[in-house]
């Protein structure tokens, strides 16, 4: 099982983290919300997999690029 | 030798020709899933159309005479939904696919063909480079690039690619111009293969770094779509030219009446949340706007605050350039902004009308943008748009800022604008203005901040736009669908019966 990360795709902060360390999720599931551009921009699972850590926290302010979560695929 | 003789000779090496490279690689590739050459002709194309060309084609080496069945690289033409395509599918099991002297004649030939007789070019990808022994040394290599056109796309037909397998050189070059672009999973698009490249480098690469679907799809954007399987990728490849016409110089294709179905309008007033921090996934609005089932997204995965599909509406082909909220809140970044231009270049070279849905904050700002050269994206994209002759009829859904509202359309840049209710156009959101404007901190001071922002946000309105013809009509969003129908009737270039100017036609393919 490959493992990746998903990086912050915009500038921005980190207004709620919806998913949990352990979460089985399907593409495309929400994994947090980020505020930016006045806009609550969700951070999506980019494939199904299995979300292995997060690395920042609510309130956070983060990058662009930067790895907000890992997870492993499930394929 | 009497005719009898003659014949039972042809049918023998007809016979030979069509076992290509042999059982025992052929039993190996359907053990592996993956579809022959020959089968993937017939799978694309209607029952019983294929008619092949250069059958009997070898190698130009003598000692390779026997080894080389149709030269590796199967060619002819079909049909496809009953029109007539020139298709060529590449031979892995005869010698890698590899190029020759005579496979490229081959190619060359179909492609010349379709393009005299305007017909759409199909590529099945998969071989290995250039055949090597015969390409080595400077006499070898000066028979090569005889021919000063090969590379040269001026979008008289449209071309398709499936990637099948590995791909390198020729495959990869004629792949890289085409119009569409699909790919097996586990298939490989790249310069060279993974063992030359790393004999060339003294360092170890993986294949799938190198040129996996991952990479394509995600990264570089050089393909359309992805497919599980050889015959999932074939069908994506009929459905694409579906869209379009058989040339340039005539207009798509239009479905009869008796086969679409509009999709329920109602969805509209709960897709998109009238709140403007919240966002959606605006591929559910194109649904609801488009011709049931026929919404077909190019580069998915590629830029995607930017969606770009076909589909139809009301039979009519159209393309669909959309800003995606649920994406970097629909800001559009370099990426997204070079598959906006490539698509408008495809949809301007084959008389293909555009939409353009916006919901946008404008195009994303940042230190990353920039360096990637943000500012010539965005210019690329609107020199197209400015360019394209077809008519464009661009939809306001709800946020529109700054010289992203241009690049969709707004001022003069569509022949028609229509706005929901719930639009709102300015320079730049309103709370970043006050911010902006007046030097406000909306921590530091939170009441002033809210009071200069909603002072920022009057005049903004859908009312405010049409009272000064900003736009030419306020619409329910029920009405998207029938609206844009009409809209594209009423542009539609008459004198040329649909056909546009094509000053995109020689754009490049990739940006």
């Amino acid at each position: 099982m490959s493992e990746f990360t998903v990086e912050a795709e915009l500038a921005g902060t980190v207004w709620k983290v919806e998913a949990k360390v352990g979460d089985a999720l399907e593409e495309e599931d929400v994994i947090m919300i980020m505020e930016s551009m006045k806009m609550e921009i969700p951070v999506l699972a980019p494939e199904t997999g299995k979300l292995l850590t997060i690395q920042v926290a609510e309130g956070d302010t983060v990058r662009e690029g930067q790895v907000l979560v890992t997870m492993t695929a499930s394929s | 030798m009497s005719f009898k003789d003659q014949l039972s000779e042809l049918a023998n090496r007809q016979k030979n020709a069509l076992a290509m490279g042999g059982q025992e690689k052929l039993a190996k590739r359907t053990e592996q899933g993956y579809l022959d050459a020959r089968s993937r002709v017939d799978f694309l194309l209607d029952q019983d159309s294929f008619r092949e060309v250069g059958l009997l084609a070898k190698s130009n080496v003598k000692a390779d005479r026997d080894c080389t069945p149709a030269d590796g690289k199967v060619s002819g033409f079909g049909r496809i939904y009953g029109r007539d395509i020139g298709i060529v599918s590449n031979d892995l099991t005869v010698k890698g696919a590899s190029s020759s002297e005579t496979n490229a004649k081959k190619i060359s030939y179909i492609k010349n063909t379709a393009t005299r007789s305007g017909m759409p070019l199909v590529f099945l990808g998969e071989s290995s480079g250039a055949r090597i022994p015969d390409s080595m040394g400077a006499e070898a290599m000066s028979q090569a690039g005889t021919d000063p056109q090969q590379y040269c796309r001026r979008r008289e037909t449209p071309w398709a690619s499936a990637i099948l397998g590995p791909c390198f050189g020729s495959s990869t070059w004629y792949s890289c111009i085409s119009d569409f672009l699909v790919m097996r999973k586990g298939a490989v698009l790249a310069v060279s293969s993974a063992r030359v490249t790393s004999l060339a480098i003294s360092e170890t690469v993986d294949s799938e770094e190198l040129g996996g679907w991952r990479l394509h799809a995600d990264k570089t954007g050089l393909i359309d779509a992805v497919a599980d399987t050889d015959g999932e990728a074939l069908a994506l490849v009929r459905k694409f030219l579906s869209y379009l016409p058989a040339h340039s110089g005539e207009a798509p294709p239009v479905v009869p009446l008796k086969d679409w179905t509009a999709p329920d309008k109602e969805k509209l007033l709960e897709l998109v949340p009238v709140e403007r921090a919240k966002t959606y996934d605006v591929r559910k609005v194109i649904r609801a706007i488009a011709d049931e089932d026929t919404y077909f997204p190019l580069k998915e995965r590629f830029g995607k605050a930017a969606v770009t599909a076909l589909g139809r509406i009301e039979g009519q082909s159209v393309g669909l350039l959309a800003t995606n909220p649920m994406i970097k809140g629909g800001a559009m970044d370099p990426d997204a902004c070079r598959k906006a231009t490539g698509f408008l270049v495809m949809c301007d070279s084959f008389n293909i009308p555009v939409v353009l849905l916006t919901d946008t904050p404008g195009f994303l700002v940042g230190v990353e943008g920039e360096k990637k050269g943000a500012p010539a994206h965005i210019m690329n994209m609107m020199h197209a748009l400015q360019l394209m002759s077809m008519p464009k009829i661009s939809l306001i859904l709800r946020k529109s800022y700054g010289q992203a509202f241009l690049n969709l359309g707004g001022g003069r840049n569509s022949d028609e604008m229509a706005v929901w209710t719930s639009a709102d156009v300015s320079f730049m959101d309103p709370g970043i203005g006050a911010s902006v404007v007046y030097g406000l901190n909306p921590n530091d001071n939170p009441e002033a901040h809210a009071e200069a922002t909603e002072k920022l946000r009057t005049d903004t309105s859908a009312y405010d736009m049409a009272a000064v013809f900003g736009v030419q009509n306020v619409i329910d969003p029920r009405e998207s669908r029938s609206y844009l129908c009409n809209a594209l009737k009423t542009h539609k270039n008459r004198k040329t019966n649909g056909v546009g100017r094509h000053e995109l036609a020689n754009w490049p393919t990739y940006f």
